[in-house]
């Protein structure tokens, strides 16, 4: 049972990555991105596409990142000049027609789950040491380690410096931040640009753990809502912690007889406790107003 | 759901009254008329089985036809939609009188309208049988030995052929195949005397790392598993299990999943047919010849096409008298064995409630990132 908790939690980093992601792109410009991890599939299997044709890692590398950020750049300026003035639901359900269109366009183009596997480069692939039976590879602590530069990083970018208060006053007031003067068009597609490359490298990131093809990895994104709804959206931290306790449970549950069976369903059970728990002492109509 | 269920049986009911007025598959002249129902769209696609279907037909036709008639195929798609594929099989029997359902490669097909094929006493040939009913039927007998004596013929190679005690099982169940799986692993029980050391049928999609560390502190000798590939076998590296043997069922035998398992890892897989990637194999010049000269996609599916065509030709040819659905039905009840090369049992349809002729698997092993073609043959289980 320890030793299964231990490997559960090694897939705690890539789990977080994916939350991350989410909550990223949710402070930053006030969408949930249904398509994130589908524009992040994207660039991924541009790479291995270009490596498969015999280009250079590096070079497919930022060939790979430049792609998931020119299709989230395309997204957030469909977002930005069409969607401007809707609400949140309706950019969230456009990111939800994009997922849709995303998935089928790539299903076509890099094939099934049996036709489509690929080979994903695994540079951290060394052993970095050995808890009980598990073997941890370095890629564990490299997950772990981009998942605390990006809490940390993007915390300090919004509290810290001045891009970081027009992003805030942007996500929040889109219309009184324009009328201040921030060129709200421009930084937001830019905003939208850096998400799909980020997402791009974390797609890169999970995908010797977490699948192979397109389709697969495309469908990550309800794993990504589930840790960043730990995080309630908002708070980086917590995300983290929510996927490293997302990892914990999935170990936990296959190693227990009785429960394997619901392994799938366990950890959003616990979330949703864990929501009911956060908000238990709320009051609805505040609660529930960003 | 119930109200689909409903209309299903509504629809079928209706169909079998409008089948007992007309003369379904009698007429005399013009082309034999054959059906087929596909997924060529949809999630379990399989374009190249029809096109395999009627390259045969073409062959037949060029010859001469059977009994100086031609055979003339119609598919149709369904696209692995349980409304689409009973009104294909319902459009097939009754607009297009078909005698016979020949080539038929659809994940629901068989559950969904074997009660319509008993009915209407109609025999089904399919290329790829896929869910439990096709192998538990009166009127349905395919050419492959399915999921399940497949898996029977995987646990016997890795307890009797690699001499394996600890035989494991991590496999993902989709509804409705849990009791397939049970039946299959007390079969090789029966046959062998020997259980497994481990069952999860928990497998899904997620980070696999828990189970292969499961996995080695049970000493798992042997694995059996079916669900993706790519990082399983990555995590399976790098948690050092480089001394278990992997066996997979057909599903995942691809070149794709032979590229991406790592150097260094025992990996195994069970084939239906001859397997594809060796066209020296018995039977599978005739199969390469028929895709290649057509320009259809090299699957073990497109086998499948090419071995149903060939017996259904075969069967047709002892048909004295007019060829009806009638007498289709009663040549393949009252036929002879078939020898079929690219197969480990001779196939027959024969009288009986259910047919699962087809036994046994011959397995692959990856090398240097290609499947390559093991020695021993066909592995029938309780015959090796």
């Amino acid at each position: 049972m320890v030793n299964s908790v231990i490997a559960g939690l090694t897939g705690g980093g890539v789990y977080a990555l994916l939350g991350l992601c989410v909550v990223l792109t949710y402070r930053l410009v006030a969408v949930v991105n249904f398509a994130m991890a589908a524009v992040g599939a994207m660039g991924a299997f541009v790479m291995v596409s270009l490596m498969d044709a015999g280009l250079g890692v590096w070079l497919a590398l930022l060939a790979g990142v430049i792609s998931g950020g020119a299709l989230s750049a395309l997204l957030g300026a469909v977002l930005v000049r069409w969607f401007g003035d809707h609400d949140e639901r309706t950019k969230a359900a456009v990111t939800v027609a994009l997922y849709v269109a995303l998935m089928a366009i790539g299903l076509r183009l890099f094939g099934s789950t049996t036709t489509g596997a690929r080979r994903f480069p695994r540079p951290f692939d060394a052993p970095a040491f050995t808890v009980g039976d598990v073997v941890v590879p370095q890629s564990v602590l490299v997950s772990l380690a981009f998942a605390v530069l990006i809490t940390v990083g993007v915390g300090m970018l919004l509290n810290r410096t001045s891009v970081g208060l027009r992003l805030q006053a942007l996500s929040e007031r889109p219309a009184t931040a324009q009328v201040v003067g921030i060129a709200a068009p421009r930084l937001a597609v830019a905003v939208w640009a850096a998400i799909g490359a980020i997402s791009a490298l974390v797609i890169l990131l999970v995908a010797p753990r977490l699948g192979g093809d397109f389709s697969t990895l495309g469908k990550l994104i309800t794993t990504a809502l589930a840790v960043a709804m730990v995080g309630a959206f908002r708070s980086l931290p917590m995300t983290l912690a929510g996927g490293l306790l997302m990892g914990c449970l999935e170990g936990f549950t296959a190693s227990l007889g009785a429960v394997q069976q619901y392994r799938g369903v366990v950890p959003f059970l616990v979330i949703v406790v864990l929501l009911w728990w956060r908000s238990r002492h709320e009051v609805w109509d505040t609660a529930h107003s960003r | 759901m119930k109200r689909s269920l409903t209309g299903a049986v509504a629809v079928a009911a209706l169909a079998l009254s409008a089948a007992a007025c007309s003369d379904a598959g009698s007429s005399t002249d013009g082309p034999i008329k054959v059906g087929s129902v596909n997924g060529v769209t949809g999630l379990f696609q399989t374009p190249e089985v029809p096109q395999a279907v009627k390259a045969v037909f073409e062959e037949v036709n060029k010859a001469g036809g059977v009994n100086g008639r031609k055979i003339e195929l119609i598919s149709k798609d369904d696209a692995m939609n349980p409304q689409r594929s009973t009104e294909a099989a319902l459009e097939l029997l009754e607009s297009e009188s078909v005698v016979a359902l020949v080539g038929s490669s659809s994940a629901v097909d068989c559950g969904l309208n074997r009660a319509t094929y008993g009915n209407s006493g109609i025999v089904s040939i399919p290329a790829v049988g896929v869910d439990p009913a096709c192998f538990t039927s009166p009127n349905i007998a395919p050419v492959n030995p399915g999921p399940f004596k497949l898996l029977t013929a995987m646990l016997y190679y890795a307890s009797e052929t690699l001499k394996h005690d600890k035989v494991c099982m991590y496999y993902t169940v989709l509804p409705g195949s849990g009791g397939g799986i049970d039946a299959a692993v007390k079969e090789w029980s029966d046959i062998t005397g020997k259980r497994l050391a481990v069952k999860d049928t928990s497998v899904g999609e997620g980070d696999p790392t828990p189970y292969l560390v499961a996995a080695k502190a049970a000493g798992c000798q042997a694995i059996l598993y079916n669900a993706t590939v790519g990082p399983w076998f990555a995590q399976a590296q790098t948690q050092g299990l480089q001394d278990v043997d992997f066996i997979m069922g057909a599903n995942s035998y691809t070149d794709a999943n032979a590229e991406v398992i790592p150097d260094g890892l025992n990996v195994y897989a069970g084939t239906e047919w001859q397997p594809y990637t060796d066209e020296t194999l018995p039977g599978n010049e005739r199969w390469a010849k028929i895709v290649d000269e057509n320009k259809i996609q090299k699957t073990a599916f497109s086998q499948g096409a090419v071995m149903a065509a060939d017996v259904f030709v075969q069967v047709l040819k002892t048909i004295k008298g007019d060829v009806t659905r009638e007498s289709v039905t009663e040549a393949f009840k009252k036929m002879r064995p078939i020898q079929y090369p690219m197969v480990g049992t001779p196939w027959i349809f024969g009288p009986g409630e259910a047919h699962s002729p087809i036994q046994g698997s011959r397995f692959v092993k990856v090398e240097n990132r290609r499947w390559k073609v093991l020695p021993e043959g066909f592995i029938v289980p309780g015959k090796n």
